[in-house]
């Protein structure tokens, strides 16, 4: 393609003194893999989309991914080594105070013997300022040690709350699958093009509301006192504590987070070919060998970015748990990543914990792209 | 149930039945909330019925840390579309030209931050602008958002330039045009649609985000993280009004949206 306009632009080009230019730019412009953004937007305008796209690439999106990286990667000593330090110092200064206190004690003294000992006294005590030098700056400057520690000091329990999170995104996740992939078949390919507007409004409109009030929906139904315990007293039935257990958090992400499956597998199945599926019917195959066999293979690609985007989201979720838990019900991952990083002031563990969620929605891209057998230009399209 | 293919009267009900469950799953929670702000009663309630009110409205009115967390919202909204279209733009001008095997993997970083949980963004952001003295805040909520808000931009801007005829630009070029005014008088017109389409997007996405703008925040507030923490502490109605708003906001621009997307389908349909 490049190439053939380049042939193109060879013939028809007016000839006209090139201005001369930096030797760098020209090998970029020339050949290469920039030779098309420079000749289509010229070397000014190639060059402020080059820094813009940088800062962005660099800036936004990887540069701070690296930086958390790193921040996760160290620690700083604290707690009983510092202690240690700081009466290390104390002893070393007692030291000094004897041995001043010695000093003085030769002090007139002229005979030889008494000489030495000064001399002994006075390396001595030169000896110990230079070490209390050293222990200050070690008090001042504390110790980063790199290694994998702050992945390492993930609790037992901060561990179940990882699996939680992803037994209840996976769960998510599928329910979400089950629920969408008929929906998105029907608007796509079997109601009338009137009817399936009017469906894809009604899923608009939900998708589109903040995620915040749809949840505060729920938070008005589970509420201890809320319309469903309310409802549970007319027929006679004990309230529930809803919010008090992680099926409220369940419940409550299920509820935001399912339309983000619909409507890239109604993208993907729209665009099957009607004739496919009448061609299969009237070739004798069941509604199952239809789906199995030619919508859901075609369909694919929205299915695998359906579920990354649905288990992302689940996984991810801090409005979720935040607005839809109450006292003894316990915490949730991003929960846990918001309290080191703004209760216990630890972004180290933060970031680890953070880049741990992120290895995990990584490998699940990976894992949904080896199912799936597509690649990653299919998914986000 | 036309297209009708599914076979017989009976599945078709089934089909009927599960489409009418999975509506009324989507919308009964927002009709209860919608219907609350309307009553007469605080904590926000539908089976405790106390009258049609309109109160709750003025209520929302005056409420100052609101108004403040809308402003917020707003100047966030407006520095994340400044940051965005820019980003988004040379993102796609840059994939669409280049010639290389860097393309796909550059393509999947640029598309990446949409895949990454919203919360990682923000902590990410608030880690490395630490290094540079800017600490959580209005402009670090901007920047941590506008870094995947971007990502939708740069698809935007790729879909409406696998469409773009090369050969006027090319046309211009060879007619002694300069690559700025050829870039001006014919790139950008054709691309104005998707700018202004982008812009709204990313406004809206900036608006409504909750998960990493409450990382990047610091002290203040959003209109929307406002909401969060009053949900946090105690139900008012305040919030439902806020959500009546909102649901009234949203389903006349969705039916816009809808109706003029039925419209281009039925125009190709023709044409094609």
């Amino acid at each position: 393609m490049t190439s053939r306009i380049g042939a193109v632009e060879a013939v028809t080009a007016p000839q006209e003194a090139p201005r001369p230019r930096p030797a760098l730019l020209v090998r970029a412009t020339r050949g290469g893999p920039l030779a098309g953004l420079f000749r289509a937007y010229g070397d000014l305008m190639a060059g402020v989309i080059l820094v813009i796209g940088a800062v962005w690439v660099l800036g936004l999106i990887t540069l701070p991914q690296v930086f958390m990286l790193e921040q996760s990667l160290w620690h700083e000593r604290r707690g009983g080594e510092q202690v240690q330090l700081t009466l290390e110092i104390d002893n070393a200064y007692q030291d000094l105070e004897l041995l001043r206190f010695d000093r003085m004690a030769l002090e007139g003294d002229q005979s030889a013997e008494a000489e030495a000992e000064r001399e002994r006294i006075q390396a001595r005590m030169a000896e110990l300022e230079q070490r209390i030098a050293e222990l200050e700056a070690a008090e001042r400057q504390p110790v980063r040690t790199y290694g994998l520690a702050n992945y390492a000091r993930m609790s037992g329990l901060h561990f179940q709350i990882f699996l939680k999170t992803l037994v209840a995104g996976a769960l998510v996740t599928l329910i979400a699958l089950v629920v969408c992939y008929p929906m998105a078949y029907v608007v796509a390919k079997v109601a009338t093009p009137q009817r399936a507007a009017l469906l894809m409004l009604g899923l608009v409109i939900p998708y589109a509301i903040n995620e915040l009030l749809r949840i505060f929906a729920w938070l008005m139904i589970l509420d201890f006192n809320g319309v469903l315990n309310t409802m549970l007293g007319w027929l006679g039935l004990a309230p529930v504590r809803y919010l008090d257990s992680s099926a409220g958090v369940f419940v409550g992400m299920v509820y935001a987070y399912v339309l983000f499956m619909v409507f890239p597998i109604y993208n993907t199945v729209e665009t099957l070919d009607r004739n496919q599926i009448e061609a299969a019917r009237d070739l004798g195959a069941s509604t199952f060998k239809i789906h199995s066999r030619i919508v859901i293979p075609h369909a694919k690609p929205g299915i695998a970015v359906g579920c990354i985007m649905t288990f992302m989201l689940a996984v991810g979720s801090y409005s979720v748990p935040q607005i839809l838990s109450r006292g003894s019900a316990g915490d949730w991952f991003s929960q846990l990543i918001y309290k080191q990083f703004f209760e216990s002031f630890n972004w180290n563990t933060g970031s680890a914990y953070a880049f741990t969620l992120l290895l995990t929605c990584i490998a699940f891209i990976f894992v949904m792209m080896a199912i799936f057998r597509v690649g990653i230009r299919d998914i986000a399209r | 149930m036309n297209g009708g293919a599914a076979g017989g009267r009976g599945s078709a009900l089934v089909l009927n039945l599960y489409i009418g469950i999975f509506f009324a799953y989507l919308f009964l929670p927002l009709v209860i909330m919608v219907a609350a702000a309307f009553n007469d009663y605080s904590p926000p309630s539908v089976t405790v019925w106390r009258g049609f009110t309109l109160d709750w409205f003025p209520a929302l009115w005056a409420d100052t840390r609101m108004w403040q967390g809308l402003i917020n919202s707003l100047l966030i909204a407006l520095g994340v579309v400044l940051i965005s279209i820019p980003c988004g733009l040379a993102g796609a001008l840059i994939l669409t030209r280049l010639d290389s095997r860097m393309n796909a993997p550059l393509y999947a970083i640029m598309v990446s931050p949409i895949l990454t949980p919203g919360i990682i963004l923000g902590v990410s952001t608030l880690v490395f602008w630490r290094n540079f003295g800017v600490g959580g805040g209005l402009l670090l909520a901007a920047i941590a958002q506008a870094t995947f808000i971007a990502s939708y931009c740069m698809l935007m801007f790729m879909a409406r330039l696998q469409r773009q005829d090369r050969a006027l630009e090319e046309a211009a070029l060879d007619l002694g045009a300069t690559h700025a005014r050829a870039f001006f008088r014919i790139t950008v017109p054709f691309l104005m649609p998707t700018i202004l389409t982008a812009a709204v997007i990313a406004f809206l996405q900036s608006i409504e985000n909750y998960n990493t703008t409450v990382f990047a925040i610091g002290g203040d507030h959003t209109l929307v993280t406002e909401i969060g923490s009053r949900m946090r502490f105690g139900l008012s109605p305040v919030v439902n009004v806020i959500g009546v708003i909102f649901v009234v906001l949203t389903v006349i621009s969705a039916t816009a949206y809808v109706l003029l997307k039925q419209r281009e389908q039925l125009r190709a349909r023709a044409r094609g």
